[in-house]
């Protein structure tokens, strides 16, 4: 697999860091499931904060909590090293999806109640993040075209599956890309397979006048039909 | 932050907590555990400490979460792949935000257990292990070299749990020169790789 398009240094760190909304860590680690790339490089970021971590002023620690923890040990689970490895059984039809996305598709994107956004685009809303945030799944007939379209917030996209290009590129499996409220773009999906992305549209800025309120609930909606 | 190993003595410290984790991986050995315990307890009650700053409960409760993980997992950790603060610093980041998510700072449906998750990866590189260390050196050598700034903004990222935008408020400062600052700090670490072939 080829992966051309990655997360920036930053964002990746700070999903190691755990500061991240959980929203947009769950696309980032779609991305990484898929890109070798960005797993040696969470590893060598977690180790970072495990320097940070190490290097922190120790804080006093009760003697009631040590003995708390130590009178739990004998009912805990019992697991001793094994030097066999237990085989991960994942189910042939479940292998496109992403781990980190099986708490919300259980075996295939079929599965999922996707409604018609246009006559080539489908959606599944997923769920939302704490911060007002939606998370979808899109889905673009092959050679299927989105309407020209900006959005109110960041949106965070993973390739899930076939690959779309817009006027800045071309985006195949695996790819991440982030696109700010001031790109407008009109992504379709190339000519050979359907293609199914994972996106996270940040909730927008939220305007507090009494008029704005009102035109809100217009202002949020990130794709209009094409 | 506090500093006050020599580069030996570090080594040493991370080869006695190795042997630790294999004794109790293999024989649930209490005292080895309690070796762990007096190191990581104290840095565990910190890490949360900073976060939620006052939350004595909270802290303690992240404190047995983590601790109690390492006694059932021990057996899963792999020492090729991190040393164990490493593993240790993972499970605590993962434990924190998933008592933040309880408590009902996070509303959302999304559980974090499924992110951050170890990817199986069978294939056993004879050079991981290398690699891993070369990087913590690299990391220990460099981390005080980086400007007062630098370590500041990562500070607040990886132990107060901020996000980039609340660091740029806490801090008074656009939210690009966090970014930068922190690009910047990564870059003078040297740690990571680009486009490696999958
Ligand atoms: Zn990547």
């Amino acid at each position: 697999m080829l992966i051309h398009h990655h997360p920036t240094d930053e964002l990746l760190s700070a999903y190691c860091a755990g500061s991240l909304p959980l929203s947009q860590a769950l696309c980032l680690s779609a991305h990484i499931e898929m890109c070798k790339t960005c797993q040696t490089n969470s590893q060598r970021l977690s180790q970072l904060g495990a320097y940070i971590f190490n290097h922190t002023k120790p804080a006093t620690v009760n003697n009631d909590l040590k003995e708390k923890i130590f009178s739990q040990l004998d009912q805990r689970p019992y697991h001793l090293k094994t030097t066999e490895r237990k085989s991960m059984a994942a189910g042939h039809a479940s292998a496109e999806v992403p781990k980190c996305l099986k708490q919300f598709v259980a075996s295939n994107y079929d599965e999922l109640n996707w409604h018609r956004v246009s006559f080539a685009i489908r959606q599944a809303n997923i769920c939302t993040g704490g911060n007002g945030a939606q998370v979808s799944l899109m889905r673009i007939k092959a050679g299927g075209k989105a309407g020209l379209h900006t959005h109110m917030g960041n949106e965070f996209t993973t390739v899930l599956k076939g690959a779309f290009s817009d006027e800045s590129g071309l985006f195949q499996q695996g790819d991440f890309v982030v696109r700010d409220s001031q790109h407008k773009h009109r992504p379709a999906a190339t000519k050979d397979s359907e293609c199914i992305c994972l996106t996270v549209l940040e909730a927008p800025i939220q305007f507090t006048g009494y008029f704005t309120r009102w035109l809100n609930p217009l202002l949020r909606r990130g794709y209009p039909s094409a | 932050m506090v500093s006050s190993l020599t580069e030996e003595e570090q080594i040493a410290l991370q080869h006695k907590m190795r042997q630790c984790m294999q004794k109790v991986a293999q024989h649930r050995d209490k005292e080895a555990f309690g070796v762990l315990f007096d190191h990581f307890a104290p840095l565990l009650r910190s890490f949360s400490l900073a976060r939620e700053p006052g939350a004595s409960l909270m802290a303690d409760e992240l404190t047995q979460v983590v601790l109690l993980k390492v006694w059932e997992k021990a057996h899963t950790y792999n020492s090729d792949k991190a040393s164990v603060s490493t593993w240790i610093y993972t499970l605590a980041r993962n434990s924190r935000i998933d008592l933040l998510r309880r408590s009902g700072r996070y509303t959302t449906e999304i559980d974090p257990e499924y992110l951050w998750q170890e990817t199986e990866d069978e294939s056993t590189d004879p050079f991981l292990d290398v690699q891993q260390k070369r990087a913590e050196k690299s990391i220990a050598d460099a981390f005080e070299h980086l400007s007062i700034d630098q370590r500041q903004v990562l500070t607040k990222v990886y132990l107060e749990g901020k996000t980039h935008q609340e660091s740029a408020e806490e801090l008074a400062l656009p939210l690009g020169t966090i970014k930068s600052r922190i690009r910047l700090a990564l870059k003078k670490l040297q740690i990571l790789v680009r486009n490696q072939p999958c």
